[in-house]
């Protein structure tokens, strides 16, 4: 377990930064929710007000749509994408590193095998991940207890905050298989955020849009909060499509890694 | 026994080549010299026995087992010097050291006073941090890390660049010890000197295939020299026609030549002219090859 | 001009990459229109009722989707992170990347000063955010034309593509300066980034609060909105000022720093 424990240190800092950023942002976030809340006592009004049909061509649930979670949710969208950031950043970068700084030479001629590698990076990786989530996620349960009066149910705001795990595994994967098969990338920043921004806009737009499909194409939908607020459960063809991504990515990394040439670094 | 023994060992890349049908036998306790000039495929063998590329065809065994099969068993008995080394910029020297031992099942205790021991040999400050290493104290991590393991295969890869005359002097002798407390070397030069100073054997390569596979002792036995001559007289073309010279070059009153042979022969030749500057030098390996070598 | 050059043909590539996005982004995104015109209309003048914090919420802003103009709008906030994303890469591996990968002792140990060096560097800089900016220009005109059966609205397009290259500047030069005054070349395109994720989501967060308006100065995703270009079809001189003086802050302590800067081997 030694490169493992070599890979958490090397990493410790930059993830460090990363919970706090996160942590600070949803806590300002939810500073906020009582100054919307004023704003929206009128909307509420107004929608109330509003034929049945109307409110169901906005495909609004009131309710949801206007307490804690609600408000949550959306601000929620934000975190994941910086998440998914984070993910692809480190997945990408714990494999690619050995190449960038032409360390590889001296880690393959160990007593080590490539498999052994592979799985001590990315036990690392996802350590590095969860220790990031939890923090993030019991910081945010436990600030929006104290500052939020209203009630609101503790299990979906979990199930909520999973979202940032789930899109974050999936990322974590992609950086690291992207990373064994274009093993020559200089700066992993510039392949990670025009991946991660890509992929969230197409979810933006597609919302915006309402089209039909494109929450395939994009691990940002996978988990419709909407959905998740409504029924308190996932969307199991998604968790399976999740699992199915996440193993194949993983697999193809394995397969490659295990037969690759190291790029000689003079 | 062979400790190393590859067979019609093959690499291309793609389509260049890499090396071809390379065939060595290496055996246990010699200093094994390899030798061509850069881009031979020194590199690219030595590449493969660490699997660090995979061979296109062919085989190799490292004490007696497949490199692919068994390559973390056999690596825990190999150090590697490679000719440039890079390491892990925010560490420490010694963080890295101990990151390295960490590979190899050894005592923990006897780790640490090697490389206690061999950091003060090599005169080397273990608190500075990597990135902040001159060249030179680089290489000399990349010795200890090759060495604190006690390895039973060294395998050091035009390992003295970098190194000033007086620590190439340690460096040498550090690897005899080793050799005498039972390693075996190979050792990989553009240098012949340095080839001829260190090893037993030397395979000779080119363009990817091994065209010789000599003792030192016979190479030396040959004593290349290349001779240049300046004399106050024009010399006649045909006044050195004896054996083993060749690449003969006259320009006025200087020639030059490689020479290689009993070296009486030729300076009783030489007292018969009337000279006004004589030099007597190495020549460097791609001549000797070139002139000797490919006519083999 | 040879490193000017250099860098063009350095640069190609990735560049043909981000035009071909922008393309792909600005048709995908302009195909949905045509089905939207028709069912938009009754829950357009609805939303325009709501107040701004929900409707940032639900992702309409104050555009009038029925409206190509406003349809476009839409999706101007995604061309501009795109753009950015760009500008800021470029500006910060344009200059990092020497010592990045070890050849700064090859190229600033040739017979020309640092300020050339720079110079060149950053007008390849320049040229690439130009084309970029140029190709989405000109395939916005075209597809937004193709789709839209209401007046034109090429003056639109032109208004938000120059505010769309007012941002690629500031990138540009939030890039570069950044990777003249990192010790280390490595963290520069790091710390760029971190500055637009950070800009990013402050301009998303100053749109749920009226509170917090006064925020706006310190993120240029709020410089330049959609809404106000449309409606006004000028660029806001205050923050037009504003922009130029940092752009131009920026590119000289870029200068500046890199002049005196220790070259890292």
């Amino acid at each position: 377990m030694n490169i493992y424990r070599h890979e958490l240190k090397s990493f410790a800092k930059s993830t460090i930064i990363w919970t706090c950023s996160l942590t600070v942002m949803i806590v300002l976030y939810l500073l906020l929710f009582p100054a919307f809340t004023k704003d929206i006592a009128v909307t509420r009004k107004l929608f109330s007000a509003l034929p049945k049909a109307a409110r169901a061509a906005l495909d609004l649930d009131l309710d949801t749509f206007f307490s804690l979670l609600g408000f949550y949710s959306y601000l929620l969208n934000f975190v994941v994408l910086a998440g998914a950031i984070q993910a692809m950043n480190i997945g990408a970068g714990i494999i690619s590193k050995e190449y960038r700084f032409k360390t590889a030479d001296f880690l393959l001629s160990k007593p080590v095998t490539r498999t052994k590698v592979m799985t001590q990076k990315l036990l690392a990786a996802l350590t590095l991940i969860l220790a990031t989530d939890v923090v993030f996620i019991s910081s945010a349960l436990a600030w929006a207890k104290i500052m939020i009066e209203e009630p609101f149910s503790a299990k979906i705001f979990l199930m909520l905050s999973a979202i940032l795990v789930f899109v974050q595994l999936i990322f974590l994967v992609l950086g690291a298989l992207f990373a064994t098969v274009f093993s020559r990338i200089k700066s992993v920043v510039s392949v990670t955020l025009p991946t991660v921004f890509a992929l969230f806009i197409v979810d933006m737009i597609g919302s915006i849009l309402d089209a039909k499909n494109y929450r395939y194409f994009t691990p940002f939908k996978y988990f419709d909060s909407q959905y998740i607020m409504k029924h308190a459960a996932y969307e199991w063809r998604f968790i399976i499509l999740e699992v199915v991504v996440i193993a194949c990515c993983i697999a193809a990394s394995y397969i490659i890694y295990l037969k690759k040439d190291i790029a000689s670094v003079t | 026994m062979n400790l190393v023994e590859t067979k019609d060992l093959t690499k291309y890349y793609g389509k260049e080549r890499g090396i071809i049908d390379v065939n060595l036998n290496i055996k246990e306790g010699e200093i094994f010299g390899f030798i061509g000039p850069n881009g031979a495929g020194k590199s690219t063998t030595i590449r493969t026995l660490l699997t660090l590329i995979y061979p296109t065809s062919g085989s190799a065994t490292i004490f007696g087992k497949d490199i692919i099969k068994y390559a973390p068993e056999i690596k825990e008995e190999i150090g590697y010097l490679p000719s440039e080394v890079f390491y892990y910029e925010k560490m420490r020297v010694i963080e890295l050291l101990r990151y390295s031992a960490s590979f190899y099942k050894r005592d923990k205790k006897e780790t640490e006073k090697r490389i206690k021991e061999l950091a003060e040999l090599l005169n080397l400050e273990l608190n500075k941090k990597v990135e902040d290493l001159s060249y030179g104290n680089k290489k000399k991590v990349g010795i200890i890390q090759g060495l604190l393991h006690r390895p039973k295969l060294i395998i050091l890869d035009e390992p003295t660049g970098g190194l000033d005359p007086l620590m190439q002097k340690t460096f040498f002798n550090l690897v005899r010890q080793e050799n005498k407390n039972g390693a075996t070397v190979l050792f990989s030069s553009h240098i012949l000197g340095e080839v001829q100073k260190l090893c037993d054997r030397v395979a000779i390569i080119k363009e990817g295939k091994i065209i010789k596979v000599e003792k030192v002792s016979t190479i030396i036995e040959h004593n290349y020299k290349r001779i240049k001559i300046e004399t106050s007289d024009k010399i006649d073309s045909k006044y050195f026609a004896i054996d083993g010279i060749s690449d003969y070059k006259a320009e006025n009153k200087t020639i030059s030549f490689l020479f290689k042979g009993n070296i009486n022969v030729l300076t009783k030749k030489i007292v018969g002219l009337n000279l006004t500057n004589l030099w007597v030098e190495e020549p460097d390996l791609e001549e000797i090859f070139l002139h000797y070598y490919e006519k083999d | 001009m040879n490193i000017f050059l250099q860098e063009l043909k350095a640069n190609r590539k990735a560049l043909f990459f981000w035009c071909f996005g922008m393309i792909l982004m600005v048709s995908s995104g302009m195909a949905k229109y045509g089905g939207y015109k028709a069912s938009g209309q009754s829950v357009n003048q609805l939303i325009s009722t709501l107040p701004k914090a929900v409707r940032a919420i639900l992702g309409f802003g104050e555009l009038d989707l029925s409206k190509a103009s406003g349809y476009f709008g839409v999706l101007f906030i995604y061309l501009i992170i795109l753009a950015t994303i760009h500008a800021a890469l470029l500006g910060a591996d344009i200059i990092s990347k020497e010592e990045r990968d070890k050849t700064s002792e090859f190229l600033f140990v040739k017979p020309i000063s640092r300020l050339k060096i720079i110079t060149s560097k950053l007008l390849a800089a320049l040229f690439n955010v130009v084309v970029l900016n140029i190709i989405t220009l000109l395939s916005s005109v075209a597809i937004v034309d193709y789709y839209n059966k209401g007046p034109s609205v090429n003056t639109e397009i032109y208004i938000l593509m120059l505010a769309m290259f007012l941002l690629q500047l500031i990138f540009l030069a939030i890039g570069i300066v950044m990777a003249a005054i990192s010790k280390n070349p490595r963290v520069a395109t790091t710390k760029a980034t971190s500055i637009l994720l950070a800009t990013f989501i402050l301009s998303v967060i100053i749109d749920l609060s009226s509170k917090i308006e006064k925020l706006k100065y310190l993120t240029p995703f709020k410089y330049f909105e959609a809404k106000d270009l449309i409606k006004n079809l000028e660029l806001d001189p205050v923050f037009v000022f504003l922009s130029l003086i940092i752009i131009i802050f920026l590119t000289c302590s870029t200068y500046l720093f890199y002049q005196r800067r220790d070259l890292s081997i």
